[in-house]
């Protein structure tokens, strides 16, 4: 385990830190933009969905309607033409008519007429269904036009329902009516791209009868129900509420009515609008918002994946960036706190670095140091008699000692020429001068060269030390101690090393 | 890791065999439709009619079989007679209408299992010229002849009648603030919605605005077990002074609990005739009950077919068989004990 790891520096606490906090930020700030975003787009699709079904539902009901009224237009224009010709006896007109006409191609199951007397021109089944589902009473509702429940023919086995108009005879009022299958209204509700998504009723308001025209339940086509059970039970508790609502607009008479709820998770839009001529009955569309918002949904989706490969194309940026940075800020920083020749710290980075170090142990209050300050002796002569190739290898080498030596537990530092000041986490002079002994056992076997002739030179040095915070609380006073510790130890003739001492 | 695959696997394959052994199971349940056979001598010489009923192991339909054994001995013809043990069985009336006209029906009176599923056959059975009669349920094609069946918007209709008659006849006044619990047997069922819709058409027209029926509509999915929780549940309402039942299960679930907790300020108006309501029509209670007539669709099936055999062609496609409300004041009447001898 590197010592030297222990030795944190003020200014590199933060430093991987920071790039974690920064990355945790930028996650934060991320997660929070993709839950604003994703609420938003929910609630947009949402306010979207409601709203197009709304309309849709809205769309159906009319063109429903709009149909319902130019069938009941043709009835009334049958009704004219049909009085232009002033026929007096509706029997033979009827006998005509029933016998020329069996409905094919015209749409309608069977016509007939009633005369003022109220007696009915029918088939003989059709009078029994006057009698069962009081058609009679609706007939009188015409101005110009009634429209019957629907109720299950005795000629066809289907569902129908009649059509009723005033009818002038021979200057007589009278009715005809036109009995047409269920079918038509059915085809009439039929939305091909909302096929299995849309269901259709026509419903009435007093009864909360129901009978659907359209729907994915082919069983349930045409036949009667009850929206008790098929429209409100299903619906959520906390919506029963709007329902109820709705429905009583309904009991009210209003034309239109909308209602939202969610049976389970799914939402619905409902909106129903008063049949025309079909007294108390209105048509109902339901149209479940998911089948609109598929489309949204995968949108949603799309830009969903879009975001999470932004993101993570970011964090690998974000970190390669990181790496990039920290491996180049490393070159620089080495090619700025370098000695060139020796690698060991050069006098500006470490006076620096001892400032910071030394600031952080005086906050601590914790460990000692010291400071130890090192000169070859007799440097020049080397230099003088070998060369300044054989001083070069002679400083590398002993610069290297000392970094195997302090290196692990200090800063190692060139500071000019034959000058290397050293600061060693530690304030134990004992310790530190079995250090400068071993240094003096490495220094000696330093040669100039290994040429034979370089064998008997024996490389000394001199080193003068101060203890922190014992000598000194700040680096300039530090440097002082051990300096003149180091001048002792040359006055007293070099080679040899020595403490400062308080006089 | 390779144990929790192991036992991963080990679960799913058992989940597996559950399932398939479960599946299997249900279609072993239901025994298969079995060949036709005959319901009374067998005659050279006379015409072959073919019944085909939902169930056979329903009292409800073995009327309807007995209904086709009398029209064949009074209109002088063979009748034949098979179905299914299950309404989900279509299939098996399929099969069964092939085997009718392999076997040389001159007519098929049948009781589709699937209003939907079955108009296909149904179809091409017709165009084959042989004779439809159709009995209790009608299907969605025009490739029959004639439906015999109950009109059942028309039979619920009569219950709220009856219900609004019994109340009114035990001294409920118009302006009395009252409640009505309803309760259905199978909530997805045709036969029932039309039940209820008839009810509520008449109830909303006919009822004074101050009865009210209670929004909570019970479903006992044919159990009476549950019925008669749901019941004692509807019990629980201050004003409840009537309750419908719209089939037999939710009638006997009605009639037991009223009778258990001597409730007879309320009516029960139900469908069909279990012991359970016959018990409170023959007492002190108020009660009535409405009985369809499968007897005559299939006793009337068997002349049509004779009808249509003969190259007769009926005006309708639809007969409503109508029905009957039995109550103390009927009970005794030619044609209530006429369909109670046929229940």
């Amino acid at each position: 385990m590197n010592k030297k790891k222990n030795m944190i520096l003020p200014n590199e606490l933060g430093k991987n830190f920071s790039f974690i906090r920064m990355l945790i930020i930028y996650l934060a700030i991320c997660g929070i933009g993709v839950i604003v975003l994703l609420v938003s787009f929910n609630g947009l699709i949402k306010r979207h969905d409601n709203k197009l079904t709304g309309d849709i539902c809205s769309l159906v009901t009319e063109k429903m309607n709009s149909s319902i009224s130019y069938m009941t237009s043709s009835v009334v224009n049958m009704a004219a033409g049909l009085s232009a010709h002033n026929y007096s006896d509706l029997q033979e007109l009827y006998d005509i008519l029933s016998a020329n006409s069996n409905g094919k191609g015209s749409g309608y199951v069977s016509m007939g007429f009633i005369d003022e007397e109220d007696n009915i021109y029918a088939s003989k089944t059709e009078l029994e269904e006057f009698e069962k589902w009081n058609l009679l009473d609706i007939a009188k509702l015409a101005n110009p036009v009634s429209i019957s429940a629907p109720y299950r023919s005795g000629k066809t086995g289907q569902p129908v329902f009649t059509l009723f108009t005033n009818y002038n005879y021979g200057g007589k009022n009278g009715y005809l009516f036109l009995t047409y299958p269920l079918e038509e209204i059915q085809h009439m509700a039929y939305v091909e791209s909302l096929t299995k998504d849309s269901e259709i009723w026509l419903m009435e308001a007093s009864s909360d009868n129901i009978i659907q025209c359209a729907g994915s339940n082919r069983y349930f086509i045409g036949v009667w129900d009850n929206a008790l059970i098929s429209l409100r039970k299903p619906i959520n508790d906390n919506n029963q509420k709007d329902y109820v609502a709705w429905k009583d607009k309904m009991n009210k008479g209003e034309r239109t009515a909308t209602v939202t709820y969610n049976i389970g998770r799914k939402t619905y839009t409902q909106v129903c609008s008063k049949i025309d001529f079909m007294y108390g009955w209105y048509v109902v569309v339901r149209i479940p918002s998911s089948s609109l918002s598929s489309a949204m949904q995968q949108f949603r989706l799309s830009v969903l994946i879009f975001l999470g490969i932004l993101f993570i194309a970011t964090i690998i940026m974000f970190i390669v960036s990181h790496r990039c940075e920290a491996r180049e800020k490393k070159v620089l920083e080495n090619l700025s706190i370098q000695d060139p020749l020796t690698s060991v710290l050069n006098r500006r980075a470490f006076d620096f670095t001892a400032d910071q170090y030394l600031g952080y142990l005086g906050k601590t209050l914790k460990n000692e140091a010291s400071l130890l300050f090192i000169d070859v002796d007799y440097f020049k002569h080397v230099n003088d008699r070998f060369g300044h190739d054989a001083g070069d290898k002679i400083l590398k080498e002993f610069s290297a000692a000392l970094q195997e030596i302090f290196g692990n537990d200090g800063y190692v530092s060139r500071y000019g020429g034959d000058e290397f000041v050293v600061l060693v986490q530690n304030g134990d002079k004992e310790v530190i001068s079995g250090q400068l002994e071993l240094l003096q056992q490495k220094a000696a076997a330093i040669k100039p060269s290994d040429d034979e002739e370089c064998q008997d030179f024996v490389l000394t040095f001199s080193c003068g030390a101060a203890v922190f915070p014992t000598d000194a609380s700040d680096l300039k006073s530090l440097q002082a101690g051990a300096d003149s510790a180091l001048y002792i130890v040359k006055e007293n003739g070099r080679n040899g090393f020595g403490w400062y001492e308080q006089s | 890791m390779k144990r929790i695959v192991v036992v991963l696997t080990g679960i799913l394959c058992l989940l597996s065999l559950f399932g398939c052994s479960k599946r299997m199971n249900e279609e072993q349940s239901i025994l298969a439709a079995p060949d036709f056979k005959p319901l009374n001598s067998v005659e050279d010489g006379r015409k072959n009619v073919y019944l085909i009923v939902k169930n056979l192991d329903s009292s409800y339909w073995n009327v309807m079989i007995e209904g086709a054994k009398d029209g064949g001995d009074d209109f002088d013809c063979n009748v034949y007679y098979s179905g299914t043990y299950a309404e989900s069985d279509w299939k098996g009336q399929e099969r069964l209408l092939d085997d009718a006209v392999a076997a040389g029906a001159d007519a098929i009176m049948l009781a589709p299992d699937d209003s939907v599923r079955l108009s296909e056959k149904i179809e091409e059975t017709y165009k084959k010229e042989v004779p439809i009669i159709l009995l209790d349920t009608i299907a969605n094609t025009d490739s029959y002849d004639i439906c015999y069946m109950t009109d059942n918007l028309i039979a619920g209709q009569q219950a709220a009648k009856e219900m609004i008659s019994q109340l009114k006849k035990s001294g409920v006044a118009d302006s009395e603030s009252i409640q009505i619990g309803l309760q259905l047997g199978v909530a997805s069922s045709q036969t029932i919605s039309e039940r209820l819709a008839g009810f509520f058409k008449y109830w909303s027209s006919n009822a004074p605005k101050a009865w009210e029926i209670i929004p909570d509509i019970k479903c006992n999915d044919g159990i009476l077990d549950k019925a008669v929780d749901c019941a004692e549940e509807l019990m629980e309402y201050p004003r409840l002074r009537g309750v419908f039942g719209t089939n037999n299960s939710s009638t006997s679930g009605f009639a037991r609990v009223v009778k258990k907790h001597g409730r007879k300020d309320i009516v029960v108006v139900g469908f069909d005739y279990s012991e359970d309501i016959a018990k409170l029509i023959d007492s002190d209670y108020m009660a009535a009950t409405i009985l369809q007539k499968q007897y005559y669709m299939s006793y009337t099936g068997v002349e049509t077919s004779l009808k249509l055999i003969s190259g007769e062609h009926t005006d309708v496609k639809f007969v409503d068989m109508g029905v009957v409300v039995v109550n103390k004041d009927t009970i005794n009447q030619k044609e209530v004990q006429e369909a109670l001898q046929h229940n």
